[in-house]
């Protein structure tokens, strides 16, 4: 293929990428309407300072880290148990984890409220079984928003070390297991740092979603437990502070690369030891 | 793969083989499925909270979500955006895949970084600059500033997916076509085209689904004349706690098991969601 057409074939789609993503992300960050880029530097600087704003940064990091823990934990489990098993349920658990990927947001963080709520299912079952005589607030914590974003990270946590875990010869662990390795020894010294690699990444998608997701935070944490993504929405829609949220979105955006560049090198380092 | 193993272990029974494993395994299953069917029980409620377990059976709720014009426009608007925004983020996609795969052109990798580069900024972040610098800044309407957004979101999708089928296929054919007498444009239909169809398929499900869903991105490009489903249903559940939104969820859900046994009938379930993360 000849240079000139195989630019013709780029130009169309570079010129949307430049006009939907590239450009207006760009210039949000350095010329807000109505504020100069040294605004957008200065608030940013108030804000790593301010208690009020730090408490919303290490809030929306501390539930990244547990959310991503947790998906790992659980997740690792079900992706190792389903890509070792031979039994004909395994292909039908597979699609019940991915299913989920489908299935929108809302709906899916809405199943707490159900759960959660004030008259639901939780309440409901300690009260009525007379452990408590008031159904506890389970709704707008932070227990509702890591169990939220936990279901919605799940399948991909799932999947993404199901391809790790396929990968590793099942070959090893018959061996470690003929040599006499115990069933948990061969996991930990076999399975595991083989399958590295795809935790890595899953870990990495799972801390990247849940630091920039809007829905679980907005209906499970309420105002009273804001992150990073509620926080943009407010600054953006209710109080119209543009510096204040182009400085919001460097900070979310500054910590998702932070992370990833991060993972990218423990994943090359990993690669060639 | 899921197939293989379905047919070699035909009849054995699925074994937890370590304890500590099973029981996180089973509680992981619990989160990620058990809240949704809640939703379901209590869309099917008589009562008018949204209580566990329900007051009664009745469908009085799902007649209520169907005649609830704001969520009914909304769905004709989300069908809208998602199969107009997946079908241009194809058409600029699949040329893009081309030139990156078959063109002699520096710089490749880099290219191909590029077009991947939407998955990489926070959604909410891309849709405030688009409300900020587009609908704000250049006065376009939301509907122009949503498919834009949403294309330039898909674009990855497109590139990637159709990629992976591409790089499968052996660009010798096209050259023994082109060697035969065929234009390139007649080349591309009849051979790389069908090449590409499960990469079409399922870059284009994906693209339709990723659209339909999206909440962070089309968050802030709201309009009273536009409005996107799942936004819609978002600022209902925070007004009124009735079992309405569990009605609307339950036919999104029932639509969504449509689209899942499509995808699993043409492509394979697995095969779509396995390449998009690497």
């Amino acid at each position: 293929m000849r240079a000139r057409s195989t630019l013709l074939l780029l130009l169309p789609g570079l010129a949307f990428l430049l006009v939907g993503f590239l450009l207006p992300a760009v210039a949000m960050l350095f010329a807000p309407p109505g504020v100069t880029f040294a605004q957008v530097i200065e608030r940013m600087g108030a804000m790593l300072t301010d208690p009020y704003d730090l408490g919303i940064i290490w809030r929306t990091v501390r539930i990244g880290l547990i959310v991503t823990a947790l998906c790992v934990v659980l997740g690792f489990p079900i992706a190792s148990l389903l890509a070792r098993s031979q039994s004909r349920w395994a292909g039908v658990l597979l699609a019940l984890a991915i299913f989920p990927l489908l299935l929108s947001n809302v709906v899916r963080t809405f199943g707490w409220l159900v759960v959660l709520g004030s008259n639901g299912v939780i309440g409901q079952l300690l009260t009525g079984l007379g452990i408590v005589e008031k159904a506890p607030q389970l709704l707008y914590t932070e227990l509702a928003i890591v169990l939220g974003l936990v279901q919605l990270f799940l399948p991909l946590a799932v999947i993404t070390c199901y391809s790790a875990v396929a990968q590793v010869d099942p070959g090893l662990d018959e061996a470690a297991r003929g040599l006499g390795a115990s069933r948990t020894r061969s996991f930990w010294t076999i399975l595991v740092p083989l399958s590295l690699p795809g935790i890595v990444v899953a870990a990495t998608l799972v801390f990247a979603g849940s630091v920039t997701a809007y829905t679980t935070p907005y209906l499970l944490g309420g105002s009273s437990q804001r992150m990073l993504s509620t926080q943009l929405f407010s600054y953006a829609s209710v109080t119209v502070d543009w510096a204040a949220a182009s400085a919001t979105a460097i900070v979310m955006t500054v910590l998702v690369f932070l992370v990833s560049g991060i993972s990218a090198l423990v994943g090359r380092k990993g690669a060639t030891s | 793969m899921t197939g293989q193993t379905l047919n070699q272990g035909a009849g054995r029974s699925l074994r937890l083989r370590h304890p500590v494993a099973g029981t996180l395994a089973v509680a992981g299953y619990v989160i990620m499925i058990v809240p949704i069917l809640f939703v379901v029980a209590t869309a099917f409620t008589a009562g008018s909270t949204l209580r566990f377990p329900p007051e009664g059976l009745s469908l009085k709720w799902f007649g209520e979500a169907v005649a609830y014009s704001p969520f009914t426009e909304a769905v004709v608007s989300s069908l809208e955006l998602a199969v107009l925004a997946t079908a241009l983020a194809l058409v600029l996609g699949v040329p893009v895949t081309l030139a990156i795969h078959r063109g002699r052109i520096p710089g490749k990798g880099l290219l191909e970084g590029l077009f991947l580069s939407p998955l990489v900024v926070p959604e909410l972040v891309v849709g405030l600059a688009l409300y900020q610098q587009l609908m704000i800044g250049l006065h376009l309407d939301n509907f122009t500033t949503l498919l834009l957004g949403h294309t330039a979101l898909l674009l990855p999708y497109a590139v990637r997916v159709t990629g992976a089928s591409l790089a499968l296929a052996d660009p010798a054919l096209e050259e023994a076509a082109r060697g035969l007498g065929a234009s390139p444009l007649r080349a591309f239909v009849t051979v790389t085209l069908p090449m590409l169809r499960p990469g079409l398929i399922s870059a284009g499900l994906l693209g339709f689904v990723t659209s339909f869903n999206n909440v962070p991105l089309s968050l802030l490009l709201q309009t009273r004349d536009f409005r996107t489903l799942p936004v819609t249903m978002l600022d209902y559940v925070q007004q009124s706690y009735d079992p309405m939104v569990a009605a609307a969820s339950t036919l999104v859900l029932a639509a969504t098991v449509v689209v899942a046994v499509v995808a699993e009938r043409t492509v394979g379930f697995a095969k779509i969601f396995g390449g998009i993360n690497r």
